[in-house]
């Protein structure tokens, strides 16, 4: 810390500040607790005699008020005997001379303990008197602290700079040279204040907002881990953008995003909206257990959640008490406990065009097989002979099936539940496992019974429309029954004689999947009905032997492979068929209705019942090639946008959330209820998600406001009022303009909780529009620029390089949202993920779209962002980090993605040379990228670039070479 | 004050400080460094260092330890049969049941060297230079699934996020090359499972992620310069960026742009040194027989061969990701093939380091993220037949030079090869150790973020004494 003033020091509450301006010799008094002495016991003390009771030494805290014996307190820091002298010495702590007289000072004063700052909710402070006229209140905190500080404002930027710096903050692009000029030739008293409103109105300011945001969701498009494969979950981050376009205030933002599920009338945006903590990871490895990378995923949520919304660093807390705040390891999991009860579905964005497209390919597969049917490739004669033929193989095996009552359906984890329509399909919902066991006892049966059927039924509320459940490693929606036990009474196994199924197909190896395999004792071997997702599918299990009337079933149906793949839906009946029966099942019939119709002779049907079993027929024979294929495609074919979304379980049916003793996903401990730290001092108790939601964006959380206006604050200036913007605990830095932090904060919770009325108020004010010029005696005072007495020079994220690139160019295509789309990038950098997937760029206008839509892979992200530090979206990222490589110069100069834009660049402005000019072309290139017009030395150095180049190429390659060299500048590279 | 609070000050770590050509620039760049104060420079080691350098083989996908380095006769005895309940536990797997039978050792062990270390035959290079070794038999992890438990090995941690080994061993000891990167990737094998994340820096300074050396032709990304603007092009380039970003800086004084400027100072330097460390021409025949390398062809034997160049040129910590030993079925098949790609060069990477006097300096390790099971693994509906699942209990990683103990091999497992029964080395242990060698206590070398102070071990993790030279 170089400033001459530490923050620390400096930083103070209103009412503190108060106390000191007021008061007389500092060195007298007693240190104020929270500025002075806590950070000095946080870093040196807390980690034995803090909070954690577990790593306490001697049973002794100073966090709290209590220990009285001050003397030894004191003995004890200020020893010379290293056995004795606290910290000790072996753990690398030590106390400074200045540090002891601190705590001697407070010692000596009775030790006077107050809450940490930011658990104390913010009052709206008075506005210094600073004996300015200034309109804008944030100016007066500032200059306020410059005055005490020594240092004077910077004049304002000029202009241009002033343009530049809007565009790219407000919208994340610069301005075109005409855009600029306009601002510059406005000379009306208003037009600053026009040109803010016009930003905050643009369509582009939502896309550029939405990457903050994103960064903290953690959004990507794909899966992360191993085999990290694409998910869909755009329609939330296009929720964001469009949120934020409309300036939806932040509490109904934030509320949406956690819990827009539970809303009362919840529309489909508000289930899109909850999104937001499912961006989280999800482990494909084959052979995981998935409750728990489930687990994972939850404590990921709790502390994105803590960095998002407090401001704190939960995660410290999933193991053990933390060790510098008051969050108790059960707090952790009360946390943990609101937001465990939601079921995590895939949500078919409804779509009327999709729909419409939908039943179109569905009358398109009814088309075709109709003209199969007429066109059949023998004479029609054969093809009735077929079709009879067929029929009639058909009709022997439809058997008067009766439902069977399933009196208690049990699994270990799943909730099986019974639904109440005629024939008692079973549905399952939860979490599923590696090997989940199904227990059903049916009602005794009227009569014998020769046969089981089991029917597996398609779902639009399952994975890929079900029938099974599998929702990571395997095919989606995929189901694998591995065993079939069936027994008669208590416990007498009942023989199967055969087992038959309508359809089998194995995901892996040529080994059969077939009925037969669930009954061959053999867990490893199984029923997969792979390939044809959201169609029913029946197998049946005729019996060696009739069962005699009255016998109660019982059956155990196990599933699973290597990944989770039980069955979503399904019905069970029984039939006392002589001999048992076989399998059959219509295609396309989803409820098995149509097998009526095969009893019945020709001349008893319509000619529409007709249709449907020539339709079936043509689909089932062989010998058209691909055809019935395509056709089922056409037929099953999901034109809905999907996304990932949460689904409150209904009531009574909750997870139960256990602490995990070192946090650990094996060691689960008591139980523990939803509750908020005690420490937060809220003065309502929420019970649900929903109700934590709206209490995290209340003015009840004392973060609430101050967290949000810091993270803002940082996008323009830098860095945050709390220079630690994920951490406003003990460990984190003091604020450095504490009563400006708070008066925003206030501000924004009382007025709307207007995101873009935060960003009128911070760019309307003197202190954002001050010039960046660095005065020599600012950088040896306030390095840092703690103070802002200049406004700070921020190298732009990689993504609005980029799109700065696109807009210089002239080829930024504007289309909005959508699926994620392939811009160029250097061969081989997805190819180091499992797989070596291939990176294909989209052609025509996708590859020039804003780089908010490019493809997010999390294990291999897109070159250039990473590069210029773009998060990964595996973990929420508060404030980007900012290097400055080798590597971002040659991505500059090289990277494939950007010199395709430098020759499209330079071949325009090669044409435009002939027209207007090399000096004015120059100019004109310069304004495309910095914005500013070059001076005469600045264009004299172009000049001379271009004609060198000139000489050694033809004109398009000397401009391209302009271009290129004018967006490695460290001004193009820079919001001024 | 910690670089978390300070993101900026980053903004001068790539290749530590390096001289700075232009006038100006340089009183510039000298009053930002005076600015920055709290100074850019590494942590510095905390003793002396017994390694300067360290190549780590990363078999990627988990060998089969009961393979290649523990044999277990006893494995042949019960083979068909289960193993006794009382081995077992109730461990999780990921494929098999844990009834599975047992499955004996595919390959025949002998001893070798002075010291008797004992190696399955598709080791026959390696059994060469036994004598080098450090074997330790004992290792265990925590992690069963692979992207996990590759993260936990390269980066203290299974989940992704935390900065990998490379780049605590950069943030503990700065760069030595003003050439290249301090911290050089090379993946030559399948898809890595936990994908870049295992040479990420994580929370430290981004300057610290690993640098890819690619096997494509552009060995470093965006290395090469189109051939439209090469040559002469290029060298305007860089004269007339240095010239507007100098007087760009003068008029601003902010030192990020003389940081800039230097950025593409070395970048320009990058261009010509990378192609130079390519460049295997002078390499002579018998170094590239020694390896068993093509010099034209990508492979783990050039990545080898170019880990010591690496090394040679001052490169602080060189990761070999070499993926594919993930043997679910035909255990033996795999064992062989990827010997075949990588036995030669491990041992001749060991010899050829030891010949030009850099093994006493450079630290080789050898491993892959967990062992295989003693039982077998087979799942017709899988196609899968006697391979091996995932083990975490008990692996074999090796290592060699840079102060570790010569001709050693360290630890046992029970009868069946199932778990640790002496000495167990857990993988904190493991990087503890490596952390050692480079000077490091692993309890120092942290980095504040998040409320509290990180470091490669985690939680635990304590020196194995018996390791060191």
């Amino acid at each position: 810390m170089n400033a001459l003033v530490p923050p620390g020091l400096a930083a103070a509450s209103a009412a503190v500040l108060a106390a000191v301006l007021a008061g007389g010799d500092a060195r007298a008094q007693a240190p104020s607790y929270s500025l002075e002495v806590r950070p000095i016991l946080a870093e040196k003390c807390f980690a034995c005699h803090g909070p954690d009771a577990d790593s306490r030494k001697k049973d002794l805290r100073l966090d709290v008020p209590g220990h009285d014996r001050d003397d030894e307190l004191l003995r004890r820091i200020t020893s010379d005997d290293p056995e004795q002298r606290m910290p000790p010495p072996h753990t690398g702590k030590t106390l400074s001379t200045a540090q002891v007289e601190v705590l001697r000072r407070w010692i000596a004063a009775g030790k006077p303990y107050e809450r940490h700052w930011s658990f104390v909710r913010p009052q709206r402070p008075a506005l210094p008197d600073t004996g300015e006229a200034l309109d804008n209140p944030i100016d007066r905190f500032v200059r306020a602290k410059l005055a005490e500080h020594g240092l004077t404002p910077s004049p304002e930027a000029d202009r241009v700079t002033l343009a530049r710096r809007l565009y790219l903050d407000l919208l994340g692009l610069p301005p075109t040279p005409e855009q600029a000029d306009r601002f510059v030739q406005d000379t009306a008293p208003d037009a600053y204040a026009r040109l803010v409103d016009e930003l905050l109105a643009s369509p582009h300011y939502g896309e550029r907002q939405a990457r903050r945001w994103l960064d903290l969701a953690r959004y990507a498009d794909t899966n992360g881990y191993e085999k990290d494969r694409p998910r869909s979950i755009w329609p939330y981050r296009d929720w964001v953008v469009n949120a934020l376009d409309a300036d939806m205030p932040y509490d109904a933002f934030v509320v949406r995003q956690l819990a827009g599920d539970m809303l009362p009338d919840a529309t489909d945006d508000d289930r899109i909206a909850t999104g937001f903590h499912r961006n989280t990871m999800l482990n494909e490895e084959g052979g995981i257990d998935p409750l728990e990378f489930r687990f994972h995923a939850m404590t990921d949520r709790v502390a994105t959640t803590g960095a998002v919304f407090l401001g704190l660093t939960l995660g410290c807390a999933q193991c053990h008490t933390h060790k510098f705040d008051p969050i108790t390891h059960r707090d952790y999991y009360g946390l943990m406990a609101y937001l465990d009860d939601a079921d995590e579905p895939d949500f078919a964005v409804p779509d009327a065009a999709a729909e419409q497209r939908e039943r179109e390919c569905r009358r398109q597969a009814q088309q075709r097989l109709d003209s199969l049917w007429r066109q059949w490739p023998a004479t029609a004669g054969a093809r009735d002979e077929r079709f009879a033929a067929w029929r009639d193989d058909n009709r022997r095996k439809v058997v008067d099936w009766q439902p069977a009552r399933v009196q208690a359906a049990s699994s270990e984890q799943l909730t099986l539940e019974v639904l109440g329509d005629a024939r008692d399909t079973v549905r399952a919902s939860g979490d599923t496992t590696k090997h989940d066991v199904y227990t059903l006892h049916l009602a005794p049966s009227p009569g014998p019974i020769t046969a089981l059927r089991l029917e597996a039924l398609p779902d639009p509320t399952l994975p890929s429309g079900g029938p099974g459940l599998t929702y990571y490693e395997g095919r989606h929606g995929d189901f694998f029954l591995s065993e079939l036990r069936v027994c008669s009474g208590d416990s007498e196994a009942v023989a199967i004689a055969r087992a038959t199924e309508s359809y089998a197909d194995n995901q892996y190896g040529s080994q059969p999947a077939r009925a037969a395999e669930a009954i061959d004792g053999d867990l490893q071997t199984g029923w997969s009905t792979h390939g044809r997702n959201g169609e029913r599918h029946v197998a049946v299990f005729a019996f060696a032997a009739p069962i005699a009337a009255g016998a109660a079933l019982a059956l155990e149906l196990h599933f699973g492979r290597h990944f989770a793949s039980s069955l979503g839906r399904f019905r069970l009946s029984v039939t006392d068929a002589a001999g048992g029966a076989d399998a059959l099942a219509l295609p396309f019939d989803d409820d098995g209705g149509q097998e009526q119709l095969l009893r019945r002779e020709e001349n008893e049907l319509d000619e529409a019942q007709r249709a449907l079993l020539r339709r079936a027929f043509v689909l089932q024979t062989d010998g058209l090639g691909d055809e019935p294929a395509e056709i089922r495609r056409l037929w099953r074919r999901d034109e809905h946008a999907s996304t990932l979304v949460l689904r409150e379980r209904p009531a009574g049916r909750g997870r139960v959330t256990r602490r995990h003793h070192r946090g650990e996903f094996l060691q689960p401990r008591e139980e523990v209820e939803p509750h908020l730290p005690a420490a937060l001092d809220a003065t309502v108790a929420p019970r649900d998600r929903l109700e934590l939601a709206r209490w995290l964006v209340s003015p009840d959380n004392p973060l609430a406001g101050r967290v949000l206006v810091n993270r803002h604050w940082a996008m323009f200036f830098g860095r945050g009022l709390v220079s630690t913007p994920g951490d406003f605990g003990a460990q984190g830095a003091p604020p450095s303009h504490p009563a400006l932090l708070d008066w925003l904060a206030v501000e924004f919770m009382t007025s709307g909780q207007s995101l873009k009325q935060l960003h009128r108020l911070i760019v309307t004010s003197r202190t954002y529009r001050q010039s960046s010029r660095v005065r020599p005696q600012d950088l040896a005072r306030d390095p840092d620029n703690v103070w802002l007495a200049r406004a700070p020079r921020l190298r732009l994220d990689g993504e609005v390089l980029r799109d700065a690139a696109l807009v210089a160019a002239g080829k930024l295509c504007e289309r909005r949202g959508g699926p994620p789309v392939r811009p160029p990038q250097p061969a081989g950098v997805t190819e180091v993920a499992i797989g070596k997937p291939k990176w294909s760029a989209d052609d025509g206008d996708a590859r020039f779209r804003r780089s908010l839509y490019t493809f997010q892979k999390r294990t291999a992200p897109f070159a250039f962002y990473a590069t210029f530090d773009a998060p990964s979206g595996e973990s929420c990222v508060v404030q980007r980090q900012v290097s400055d490589t080798p590597l971002q110069a040659l991505a500059l100069l090289n990277d494939p993605m950007l010199v395709e834009l430098y020759e499209a660049f330079g071949g325009e402005l090669a044409t435009r040379a002939e027209r207007h000019g090399v000096d004015a072309t120059l100019t004109h290139a310069f304004r495309r990228v910095c914005t500013r017009t070059p001076d005469g030395d600045e264009l004299a150095a172009l000049r001379d670039f271009l004609h060198r180049q000139r000489e050694r190429s033809d004109a398009a390659t000397a401009w391209s070479a302009l271009a290129r060299a004018l967006t490695c500048l460290d001004e193009a590279t820079t919001r001024p | 004050m910690s670089h978390a609070r300070r993101p900026h000050l980053s903004r001068r770590r790539f290749l530590a400080d390096c001289g700075v050509g232009i006038g100006r620039i340089g009183a510039l760049s000298l009053l930002a460094q005076s600015a920055i104060g709290g100074s850019p420079r590494p942590q510095g080691p905390h003793f002396a260092p017994r390694a300067k350098a360290v190549i780590h083989l990363f078999m990627g996908g988990a060998p089969s330890q009961l393979e290649l380095f523990d044999n277990k006769p006893t494995l042949t005895r019960f083979e068909g049969k289960p193993l006794p309940a009382s081995i077992l536990g109730d461990q999780r797997y990921a494929f098999i049941r844990p009834d599975a039978a047992v499955l004996g050792p595919q390959f025949a062990f002998a001893r070798h060297g002075q010291c008797g270390a004992e190696l399955g035959a598709p080791l026959r290079h390696l059994a060469q230079v036994a004598d080098e070794l450090c074997i330790v038999r004992s290792m265990h992890t925590d992690q069963f699934n692979h992207a996990p438990a590759q993260l936990l090995l390269n980066s203290g941690f299974a989940q992704p996020g935390r900065p990998s080994m490379g780049s605590w061993a950069v943030y503990g000891l700065g760069a030595e090359s003003k050439e290249l990167p301090a911290f050089v990737v090379m993946s030559t094998g399948n898809g890595l499972s936990a994908g870049s994340a295992l040479w990420s820096s994580g929370f430290l300074p981004p300057a610290h992620t690993g640098v890819r050396l690619r096997n494509g032709k552009d060995p470093i990304l965006d290395l090469s310069t189109p051939e439209r603007f090469a040559g002469a092009m290029q060298d305007d380039t860089f004269a007339l960026l240095a010239q507007l970003d100098g007087r760009r800086a003068e008029a601003l004084g902010d030192p990020a742009i003389a940081a800039r400027i230097r950025s593409f100072e070395m970048a320009a330097r990058l261009q010509t040194s990378a192609p130079e460390l390519l460049d295997l021409a002078g390499e002579g025949q018998a170094t590239l027989n020694l390896y068993g390398c093509d010099p034209g062809e990508p492979s783990f034997a050039r990545a080898c061969l170019l880990a010591r160049r690496l090394v040679e040129r001052g490169v602080r910590f060189v990761d070999v990701f070499h993926e594919g030993w993930d043997a679910h079925s035909d255990v033996k098949g795999n064992v062989s093939e990827k010997c075949e790609q990588t036995d030669r060069a491990c041992a001749a990477l060991v010899l050829d380091l030891k010949r030009r006097g850099m093994l006493d300096d450079t630290l080789v390790v050898w491993g892959g993220e967990f062992g295989r099971t003693p039982m077998v693994e087979t799942n017709p509906s899988l196609g899968r037949s006697l391979g091996r699942d995932h083990h975490p209990q008990a692996f074999t990683t090796w290592m060699a030079g840079g102060g570790a103990r010569r001709g050693h091999s360290h630890g046992a497992t029970d009868d069946f090869g199932f778990h640790v029964v002496e000495d167990p080395v857990h993988v904190h242990d493991l990087q503890a150790t490596i952390l050692h060698l480079l000077g490091f206590d692993h309890e120092r070398l942290t980095f504040r973020h998040a409320g509290r102070d990180y470091r490669l071990t985690d939680l635990s993790g304590r020196v194995v004494r018996q390791l060191l030279a």
